[in-house]
């Protein structure tokens, strides 16, 4: 497109050269000449000017930056020629066993000779043929890319950076850059450039003795001597979230040349700067296709799109907004109720899942064993209350997340399997969901209808965190670091109250203790929730939108950030702490003896639950330490998950609430063996236990009506009256 | 405004180019020389107002021929024709040289595929972009909408080609560029241009038929991504925000026909060889085979457009009532003398899906008529669907048997190879009505294509989505489609949202006159697109009721809340009303009454 005024390439060089001359690196140290060196060595060949670096030196304006964006192939050129200008000599000896340096000696010593009447055109040596080195151009990184539909006939020549996911590739094939011919007649090189996929090969010597001769010299196309790129072709489709409501993903063409082929496969996600062009077609297909131009993208750089959190890169205000959220508190509320924000209620639920999002770091002992970190969390409960729309929208939340049902519905199943390629015949491994999630969460729907096989083989995966596959002569081991996350029915397909909750479950102990927390979410009917309902219904119906929420519900994208960067605090317990859980830990192990029927199963991986959650709650505030109140949170979650399940079973056992928070109260000034109980002490109590503030303040006033104990009128703390 | 100087349907590109050839010279005499049609880059310059007046304001509509398979070889290339279709792919767009130098005046190659003059040098010439859209019937389109908006005879059409026509026909023959293709089509386009005098319309165009009749055998014949239908059409649409086409809407394409066997292309070329990958997906639609059109006018399609007679009445409130009783008597007749079925029916029948809330789908009401056996389900089921067929444009039938689930292709698939969207039964068109016929389900095992045909279904039913496996991703497309199952006893695969048990005492056998099918018809699509205000105090009444009937029934939950008022909105409506009343809310009460009755 012409801009209207004349450019001075051969200024536009100077400062290039320029460029790449002085432009210091971040320790300054000069980076493009150490590029070039390294090019010079035979290291490397491709030399990526970066926009980024190009906008940070002093000599380049916006006008030179906007030139080079608009016009990118031209100052492609403008740079490679530069760099001849700049090649170093090579400080490393590498061999010179390469045909094409022989060639180049060769070359170099005919030329020095004069032999070649060097005024013609297509003797003379062009620069592309003595080139070790590729120059590519990359666009910013901090600007957003574009999506495939974006990209109009306005961006043809620009430099665009776009988004997507590959899905298909070609073979890697030769191109032809520089063709090489000798003439049978005078033994002529002659050089043709090849700028195109296509060309008209010579045939006739050009030279000038066969013109004077009228030989009309025969041309033999060298091969060997000939300059050859890789090239490959790439499919790039839209990305599921950039695909407008009613389309359907666009794709576009992608040539990578020379060192950037082989960098995709297909099913990555991948971002890409490169320069869009027409591509006219030739000869009979331009007929057919008419006056149309295909167009295409001549890839600069390709970034892979990490899908760890480890990896997860922030982008522009993130931090700031990561930054404010810490600051702000109760971030622990504000995320949790964040979570599928169009699920009525079930807090603590979603506080659980946000801490399996969070999760605790893996620990490897000196010892050689594993401690897993990631949270197991199994939702059971009532058809229609939810669960699936919970686990999808966690795995929206997650940047690696896998959703499967039990009955996963290809042959490999949940863990992985042996399976005979079609073509090949060869046995090849194929992963499951678990293993594909690996560092991510794999959400199990239906979890009690899983297959039997693969219900053997998550035991394994829940605790050792791997898949084990011995068949057809594979032995191996596949990672499968994931936090599961499970959603079963009850037995009966509803639940039933008549029934203890073991019979209600329908999964083995062994699996069930393997979950750090298990949620029973009942379709329990009462007056309040009633009028909600009524109350949603009639609201959507008659403005066909649901009712405002009443706070504004963070996006997925900050809440992904937010939990990527919790996720690389690693806390430590502090030792203070110690006693504290041990304690815990045995209070509940010896609560569970004095009952005559436990429901739950307390072991030593309960402790190890204990640890977890509070390590992500730590994780949450960015603390380095655990604290005294994250056990006491995790004790809390714990509590409140047996509750959903045995609920019923307290209320049958006559204790009511207020009774029970003074039983709690006074075992613990009896251990103490102290007359006070500090209202902070107080309220860890019994929130472990499940019970609320208000629960607490109520059960203070009842037993000081009647004169059990006394309440410290400020401080709220407990002294009891001896009786 | 150009004058009918050009025969704007025997030759729609004479009348562009002029329009663009004035356009372009006025923009230069004003901006002094200087790229004088960058302007008009996605830009209309007065072409489209000259179609659309010939169109719609001077009655230009009914001259134009539809297009559709069986006049495929009879109309002629670069004549203005229409064609409705459901936008069954979407191929992007397609950068075009839109404007270029020829000598000293301005071109354009706007709607068609092909340039007269000789192909421009790149410097004096501009890219302008289109959007494609690969466009099928409607599937399960129903017969009588066909009849509703006929076009002229197009037998009638060679007798309305203009002698200009044949000037450019000729030209383009004598182009270099076309006539490296098979010698048989060169001479016949060469004969068609020979006799040159007046009176020879008929012996001019006896070739082209005879010649474009060789072509109809292989036309589409194999096209196998649509199955079931032979026929389809490549559309290119200029000048359009991208958002205004979606997928599966169904429209009126007017525009540019182009159809070219010549350019049948070789399918083993060389020269290809280099271009494995980038093929276009256009060469899979090869111009020989799928004809081309450059839309100049469009416009979706309601259910109204094809009624096939405007509506004359005012939708009062009166009309509605009573055209809505001779309706439900004879649905009633229809479903042998079962009131409450035949309530439920036009209830189903008049749904429509208002908007999806989150998870929640207002607005839709899926029928479950269960106590069918086979043959009942054969007499009442073919009855019902009669009907079906002769009151909505779109409804197909399916048999759900076991053979069916686990071999038909529901799930509409991208194949990347190929870059095209390979169709499957549930991609349909808005408002399309689906009969299950569950009687025919057997006990069997499904295979894993079954099981996944079945998930798509149910998810159909429950969130009215469709999810298009985009092979490393699913797209989920939200669809509005009417459900209704017959089946035995309830039925557990399709969970509708009405469930009613069938009772008919006596066997069926009424035919509808013409007069009433079309009152009835105008009367379904009046009343799904009647607005609904919406009142606060019946609401208010609404939310009391419910909270009671909830304390009465723990059972209930926010399904059957929300199915309720969906109905009584919808009873609403059915009578003409626009705002929900005490009344209706009632009615649907006793609906729900009687409906409770024999379900126990």
């Amino acid at each position: 497109m012409a801009t209207g005024i004349k450019i001075d390439l051969a200024a536009e060089r100077a400062l290039a050269k320029d460029f790449l001359n002085n432009f210091a690196g971040p320790r300054g140290e000069p980076k493009y000449l150490n590029i070039l060196q390294d090019v010079a060595n035979r290291k490397i060949r491709a030399v990526q000017i970066e926009l980024d670096d190009l906008i940070h030196y002093k000599d380049v304006d916006d006008e030179f930056l906007q030139r080079v964006t608009e016009n990118t192939r031209r100052y492609i050129g403008v740079f490679a020629d530069a760099i001849d200008e700049l090649m170093p000599e090579s400080t490393e000896a590498y061999a010179v066993d390469e045909d094409r340096d022989i060639l180049m000696t060769q070359r170099v010593d005919e030329s020095a000779d004069g032999g070649a009447d060097g005024t013609d055109p297509l003797q003379r040596m062009p620069p592309e043929i003595r080139r070790f080195f590729e120059v590519y151009i990359k666009a910013f990184s901090k600007v957003t890319p574009l999506t495939i539909r974006q990209v109009r006939a306005t961006n043809i020549g620009q430099l665009v950076k776009i988004s997507g996911i590959v899905t298909r590739c070609s073979d890697v094939k030769p191109l032809m850059q520089v063709a090489v011919y000798t003439c049978e007649e005078c033994g002529f090189e002659i050089y043709q450039e090849v700028t195109a996929r296509v060309f008209m090969p010579l045939f006739e010597c050009p030279s000038q003795r066969c013109k004077l001769n009228k030989a009309k010299g025969n041309l033999i196309l060298q091969l060997r001597a000939s300059k050859f790129l890789k090239f490959q072709e790439v499919k790039l489709q839209e990305l599921a979230e950039h695909v407008p409501k009613g389309h359907i993903p666009r794709s576009l063409t992608v040539h990578l040349r020379g060192e950037l082929t082989r960098k995709v496969a297909p099913g990555d996600v991948v971002e890409m700067s490169g320069i869009f062009l027409p591509m006219p077609y030739y000869g009979f297909q331009a007929m057919r296709a008419g006056l149309v131009a295909d167009t295409y993208l001549e890839a600069m750089s390709i970034t892979h799109f990490k899908k760890k959190y480890e990896e997860y890169e922030l982008k522009g205000d993130e931090q700031e907004q990561i930054d404010r959220l810490a600051e702000d508190g109760d971030i622990y509320n504000k995320l949790s109720r964040s979570l599928a924000p169009e699920i009525f209620g079930h807090e603590d639920v979603k506080k659980a899942l946000l801490l399996l999002l969070v999760g605790a770091p893996h620990r490897k002992l000196t010892d050689g064993m594993k401690i897993r970190g990631d949270l197991h969390i199994c939702l059971m409960g009532d058809p229609g209350v939810a669960k699936s729309q919970l686990l999808k929208h966690i795995i929206n939340v997650a940047p690696r997340g896998v959703y499967t049902t039990g009955r996963g519905s290809s042959g490999v199943g949940l863990t992985a399997a042996v399976q005979k390629d079609p073509v090949t015949n060869e046995f090849v491994l194929e992963g499951g969901a678990l293993v594909l999630a690996d560092m991510g969460i794999c959400a199990i729907d239906e979890f009690d209808k899983m297959e039997e096989s693969d219900r053997t083989a998550i035991h394994e995966v829940m605790e050792q965190q791997t898949v084990s596959i011995a068949k057809a002569g594979i032995t191996t081991s596949l990672n499968a670091r994931t936090a599961v996350l499970a959603a079963a029915n009850p037995a009966w397909g509803r639940y039933d109250m008549r029934r203890t909750p073991a019979e209600n479950i329908n999964l083995p102990p062994a699996l069930l203790s393997r979950f750090d927390l298990l949620w029973l979410i009942l379709d329990r009917a009462d007056m309040e929730n009633d009028l909600e309902m009524a109350r949603h219904v009639v609201h959507v119906h008659q403005n066909l939108e649901s009712p405002a929420l009443g706070f504004a519900p963070l996006e997925p994208s900050v809440l992904r950030a937010y939990i990527s960067a919790a996720r690389r605090v690693v806390p430590s317990v502090p030792r203070e702490l110690e006693e504290y859980i041990a304690t815990a830990y045995s209070s509940i192990r010896q609560e569970e003896a004095k009952s005559n029927a436990p429901h739950s199963y307390t072991t030593i991986r309960t402790l190890l639950s204990i640890l977890r959650i509070s390590i992500a709650l730590a994780r949450l505030r960015f603390s380095e330490t655990v604290a005294q109140s994250d056990v006491d949170e995790a004790l809390r979650l714990m509590q409140m998950s047996k509750y959903s399940l045995y609920s019923d079973d307290r209320q049958r056992s006559g204790l009511d609430a207020i009774s029970d928070i003074y039983s709690i109260l006074r075992d613990e000034a009896a251990r103490t063996n102290s007359m006070d109980v500090r209202y902070a002490h107080a309220l860890n109590l019994i929130s472990r236990k499940g019970y609320s503030e208000a629960q607490l303040k109520e059960c203070l006033e009842e037993y000081a009506s009647l004169n059990v104990w006394q309440i410290h009128p400020s401080t709220f703390d407990i002294h009891f009256i001896d009786a | 405004m150009v004058g009918p100087q050009y025969d704007l349907v025997g030759n729609p590109l004479g009348a562009v180019r002029a329009t663009f050839e004035r356009a372009a010279e006025a923009a230069a005499a004003e901006s002094g020389g200087r790229e004088p049609v960058a302007a008009f880059r996605g830009k209309d310059w007065g072409a489209n107002e000259v179609f659309r007046s010939f169109l719609f304001e001077q009655g230009g509509l009914d001259k134009v021929p539809v297009l559709d398979a069986s006049n495929l070889g009879l109309i002629k290339p670069n004549t203005l024709v229409r064609f409705r279709g459901m936008v069954q792919d979407m191929l992007g767009n397609e950068y075009y040289v839109g404007a270029f130098k020829d000598g000293s005046t301005w071109r354009t190659n706007k709607f068609s595929d092909f340039s007269p003059f000789s192909i421009p040098h790149p410097c004096d010439s501009h890219l302008w972009e289109r959007h494609l859209f690969h466009c099928v019937p409607v599937p399960g389109q129903n017969s009588w909408t066909r009849e509703s908006s006929p076009g002229p005879d197009v037998c009638t059409m060679s007798i309305c080609l203009t002698p200009e026509q044949r000037e450019k026909r000729k030209r383009g023959a004598d182009n270099d560029a076309m006539d490296v293709s098979e010698n048989g089509n060169v001479e016949a386009s060469s004969s068609s241009k020979k006799p040159k005098d007046d009176d020879a319309h008929n012996s001019n165009s006896s070739p082209e038929v005879s010649m474009n009749k060789e072509h109809i055998p292989e036309m589409n014949g194999v096209d196998h991504h649509i199955p079931g239908s032979s026929f389809s059409c490549l559309v290119k649409v200029y000048d359009m925000p991208e958002s205004q086409v979606k997928l599966n809407d169904v429209a009126e394409f007017i525009g540019v026909y182009t159809f070219d066997p010549e350019l049948a292309a070789p399918t083993d070329n060389s020269d290809d060889i280099m271009f494995d990958l980038i093929e276009d997906v256009t060469a899979q639609l090869p111009p020989s085979k799928v004809p081309r059109l450059h839309c100049l006018v469009r416009r979706k399609l309601s259910a109204h457009d094809f009624l096939s007679k405007p509506p004359t009445a005012e939708p009062s409130p009166i009309l509605l009532k009573s055209i809505r009783q001779s309706l439900l008597s004879h649905l009633t007749l229809v479903l042998g003398k079962d009131e409450l079925a035949a309530q439920c029916l036009l209830l189903h029948l008049l749904s429509r899906l208002l908007n999806k809330v989150d998870v929640v789908t207002v607005g839709r009401l899926s029928l479950n008529f269960t106590g069918f056996n086979r043959e009942s389900a054969s007499i009442f089921g073919n009855q019902i669907n009669n009907l079906i067929q002769r009151l909505l444009p779109y409804s197909q039938a399916i048999p759900l048997s076991i053979e069916y689930l686990n071999t038909a292709t529901l799930q509409p698939r991208k194949d990347n190879k190929s870059g095209r969207l390979i169709t499957g039964v549930l991609q349909l068109p808005q408002g399309t009505h689906l009969t299950f016929d569950e009687t025919l389900l057997q006990s069997g095992s499904l295979t894993s294509k079954g099981v996944e045909n079945t998930m798509l279904l149910k998810n159909l039913m429950e969130s009215q989505m469709v999810e298009y496996d985009f092979e490393y991703y699913k797209l989920e497309m939200a669809t509005d489609i009417q459900l209704l199952t017959l089946s035995e006893g309830k039925s557990n695969i399709l969970l509708s949202d009405l469930i009613v048990p069938f009772r008919p005492s006596c066997v069926p056998g009424v035919n509808a006159s013409a007069e009433e099918l079309e009152s009835w018809r105008w009367y379904l699509a009046t009343v799904r697109s009647l607005p609904q205000s919406t009142e606060s105090e019946t609401y208010q009444m609404i939310q009391d009721e419910m909270v009671s009937a909830m304390r009465d029934d723990r059972s209930l939950g926010c399904s059957e809340l929300s199915r309720w008022l969906t109905m009584a909105q919808i009873m609403a409506s059915s009578f003409g009303e626009n705002s929900l009343s005490i009344e209706h809310w009632q009615m649907v009460k006793e609906l729900e009454r009687l409906r409770k009755e024999r379900l126990q």
